[in-house]
C-alpha cells in the first residue's frame, strides 16, 4: 500500500510569493513553515522540533557571542592533486562549489568567546561538498587544534560532514590520521575538546569527532560509519537509519548528551566554565 | 588454483598442457608459453585488475606467514570490554629470536572461513583489542609492533554501529599514535578505508606489490558517484590506489616485491621477501630511539596533504 501513503519527506522548499513569504516543507512531519519564522527559531521546526541543517555562518552565529569570531590564519583552498575524473572533473566542481557555497573549504575557524569564555572554534560547512574531508579542510582542522594547544585554549567544533572525499583519495583518508595526531598531541597537553555533532556525521570524521573529550549531539542527527549506499554495496543489504540515529547511541552509551538547538550554547557554556583552564 | 577473470589466455593454455600431459607429450615447450604469457598479464595490470589479485582466496594469510617466519606465536584474545573478534587477530611472537606484538587482519582461505570472518572486516571488538594489545606493547612488553593489514573495510552492521565502531576506530587510531615503540606496518592484500587505517598508524608503511590502499573500494566509489557499480574499473584508476602510484605521492615508503603471477601463485617465493623486509625494516626501526621515532611519527602525519593558498 506504500503508493497511496503520503511521503512527507519533501526536502524542496515549496516557494509561494515573491520571495517574501518563502514557505519550506518540514522533512519531519511535512507542515508548511514560514521561513522566517522558521529562521527565527534557529531553523528548527515549531511544531515537531525537527532541526534543519544550519550553515557554518549560522552555527557560529548560534554558538559564539555576537560579533567575538574572528577567523584565524589564511584560508586555503582544496586542488585537485590526483587529476580526478567522476561524472565531471573534480576541479570543475570545486571551481562551481567554490561560487554557490562562498567558503574556500568545508570548515571555518576561528577564535571566538562563548558565554564570554575565549574557546578554539571550528565549524564544519555542510554546503561545501557535503562538509567532505578534504586535504584543505584537514589541515585548516589540524591549525586549529594546534592554535588551541598554544594559547591554551578549550577546543569547540561542529562537525556535519559525510565523511571523506573521494575525490582527494588517499589523501583524504590519511587526513584522519592527521587530525587525530594532532588532536592527541593537544589531549596530552591537558585540553579540553569538545565536539558537537550536527546532522550527519558519518565515516572518518565520526572518528575524529569521537576523540572528544565530551560529545554533544543535536537531536535527529545521524552518527555512523558510512552512508546508506556505501553500506547498501559493501554489506550487500541496507543499513536501518535507526542504527545510527543519535537518540539510539545515546541509549547505547556512545554518546554524553543530545541537546536542541536553544539551548546548545547555553549547554557547551556549561561545560565550559567546568574547565580550570588554569591548571593546563 | 582459481584463475582471475583476466587470466583467460593462461587457462586455455593449461587446459591444452591436460591434454598434453594426457598424451604422454613433452610439456617443456608450453610450460615456458605459459611462463611467458604469466609474465605478460602480471606486467601490463590495471588497477582493477590489482585489486581482483589482492582479493585472491589464495593468498598468503597471516597463518602462512606467521607458521613460516616466526619462531613461535601465542595469539593474545578479546578486548576486555564486549567480546572477542575472529577477524582481527593479535599475538606475542617471536621474529629471529626477538619478540614484536602481531595485529593482522584474518580472511581465511574458503568461503566458509571467509563468512566467519566476514571477509576480514572487523568490528568495534577487533579493535578495542588492538588499543589494548598496542598498550601493552608500548607500556608493560615495549616491544615493536607489527601489523599486516588484508581487510576491505571496517565492519558495517546495525549491531556494529551501536557497539561503537567509529569510537572503537577512534581508541585504536589514538593507541597506535601514543605507542612508545616503534611499528612498522604492512598491506600484504587489501587495505581498504578506515578499517586499514584504524590498524596502520604507524613509523614505516610498507606494501606488497599487487595490494592496494584506498579511501573507498571501487565498486562502493562507484556506486557513490555513479549510482552504479559499472565504473569500477575506471574509478579504480581515477582513485590511484596501486602500491607503485602510492609510493610515488610519497604515502607508502617501501614495496615488497612479489614473484610475477602474483603471491597466490608462488606463496614460498612471497613468504621469503616478506622475510627479507621484516628483517631489514625491523632492525631499521629498532635503532632509532623512541622519542625521536614519536617526533617523526607526528610530522609525518602532520605533512600530509595537498592545498594551495
Amino acid at each position: 500500500m506504500d503508493i497511496f501513503r503520503r511521503k512527507n519527506k519533501i526536502v524542496v522548499p515549496v516557494i509561494k510569493g515573491n520571495g517574501e513569504n518563502v514557505k519550506v516543507r518540514c522533512n519531519g512531519c511535512g507542515r508548511l513553515i514560514e521561513y522566517e519564522e522558521l529562521k527565527k527559531n534557529f531553523k528548527v521546526c515549531p511544531y515537531c522540533g525537527y532541526h534543519f541543517r544550519m550553515s557554518a555562518a549560522e552555527n557560529i552565529a548560534l554558538l559564539s557571542d555576537k560579533g567575538t569570531f574572528e577567523e584565524i590564519g589564511e584560508p586555503i583552498h582544496s586542488v585537485d592533486v590526483l587529476n580526478f575524473t567522476d561524472t565531471v572533473p573534480y576541479k570543475e566542481r570545486l571551481k562551481k562549489i567554490k561560487e554557490v557555497a562562498k567558503v574556500p573549504n568545508a570548515i571555518l575557524i576561528g577564535k571566538s568567546k562563548i558565554q564570554s569564555m575565549e574557546t578554539a572554534l571550528g565549524v564544519f560547512s555542510f554546503e561545501f561538498l557535503s562538509g567532505t574531508l578534504g586535504a584543505a579542510t584537514g589541515e585548516r582542522l589540524t591549525e586549529i587544534i594546534e592554535f588551541a594547544q598554544k594559547n591554551k585554549l578549550p577546543l569547540v567544533v561542529v562537525f556535519s560532514s559525510a565523511g571523506e572525499r573521494i575525490q582527494e583519495s588517499i589523501f583524504s583518508l590519511l587526513q584522519v590520521a592527521k587530525v587525530i595526531s594532532a588532536i592527541e598531541q593537544y589531549k596530552n597537553s591537558g585540553g579540553l575538546f569538545v565536539s558537537i555533532l550536527a546532522n550527519p556525521v558519518l565515516g572518518g570524521v565520526a572518528s575524529i569527532a569521537m576523540a572528544g573529550n565530551i560529545i554533544i549531539a543535536e537531536k535527529n542527527s545521524y552518527i555512523g560509519l558510512s552512508g546508506p549506499r556505501i553500506s547498501e554495496q559493501v554489506m550487500k543489504k541496507a543499513l536501518s537509519k535507526e542504527a545510527q540515529k543519535a537518540e539510539n547511541l545515546l541509549k547505547a552509551g556512545m554518546i554524553d548528551a543530545i541537546c536542541e538547538r536553544h539551548k546548545l550554547k547555553e549547554c557547551v557554556g556549561f561545560i565550559l566554565k567546568s574547565y580550570n583552564r588554569w591548571a593546563i | 588454483m582459481k584463475l582471475l577473470p583476466f587470466e583467460k589466455p593462461i587457462e586455455i593454455l593449461l587446459k591444452e598442457r591436460k591434454r598434453w600431459i594426457e598424451y604422454g607429450k613433452d610439456t617443456k615447450d608450453l610450460d615456458e608459453l605459459i611462463k611467458k604469457q604469466v609474465k605478460e598479464i602480471y606486467n601490463n595490470l590495471t588497477a582493477y585488475q590489482i585489486v581482483q589479485v589482492a582479493r585472491h582466496i589464495e593468498r598468503p594469510q597471516p597463518e602462512d606467514y606467521i607458521n613460516a617466519l616466526f619462531d613461535s606465536f601465542m595469539e593474545l584474545h578479546g578486548d576486555r570490554v564486549s567480546g572477542e573478534e575472529p577477524a582481527l587477530g593479535t599475538g606475542i611472537g617471536f621474529f629471529k629470536g626477538a619478540p614484536v606484538m602481531l595485529i593482522f587482519n584474518r580472511k581465511g582461505h574458503t568461503t566458509i572461513e571467509n563468512l566467519k570472518y566476514h571477509s576480514g572486516m572487523s568490528g568495534p571488538a577487533g579493535f578495542r583489542k588492538a588499543a589494548r594489545v598496542v598498550r601493552l606493547a608500548s607500556e608493560t612488553l615495549k616491544i615493536p609492533i607489527v601489523t599486516l593489514i588484508d581487510t576491505p573495510g571496517a565492519l558495517i552492521s546495525h549491531k556494529s554501529e551501536l557497539k561503537g565502531q567509529v569510537a572503537a576506530i577512534y581508541q585504536s587510531m589514538s593507541a597506535f599514535i601514543n605507542a612508545n615503540v616503534p611499528i612498522l606496518s604492512v598491506i600484504t592484500g587489501e587495505g581498504g578505508s578506515l578499517g586499514a587505517l584504524g590498524i596502520g598508524i604507524s613509523d614505516r608503511l610498507l606494501m606488497m606489490e599487487y595490494a592496494y590502499f584506498a579511501v573507498i573500494s571501487p565498486e562502493a566509489a562507484s556506486a557513490v558517484l555513479f549510482k552504479n557499480t559499472n565504473n569500477k574499473e575506471f574509478i579504480a584508476d581515477e582513485l590511484g590506489i596501486t602500491a607503485e602510484r602510492l609510493t610515488a605521492l610519497n604515502i607508502v615508503d617501501g614495496i615488497i616485491e612479489e614473484p610475477i603471477g602474483g603471491a597466490h601463485r608462488f606463496k614460498e617465493e612471497a613468504i621469503k621477501n616478506m622475510e627479507k623486509t621484516l628483517e631489514k625494516e625491523l632492525d631499521f626501526l629498532k635503532k632509532e630511539p623512541v622519542s625521536d621515532l614519536k617526533k617523526k611519527r607526528f610530522e609525518r602525519f602532520r605533512n600530509i596533504g595537498v592545498y594551495s593558498i
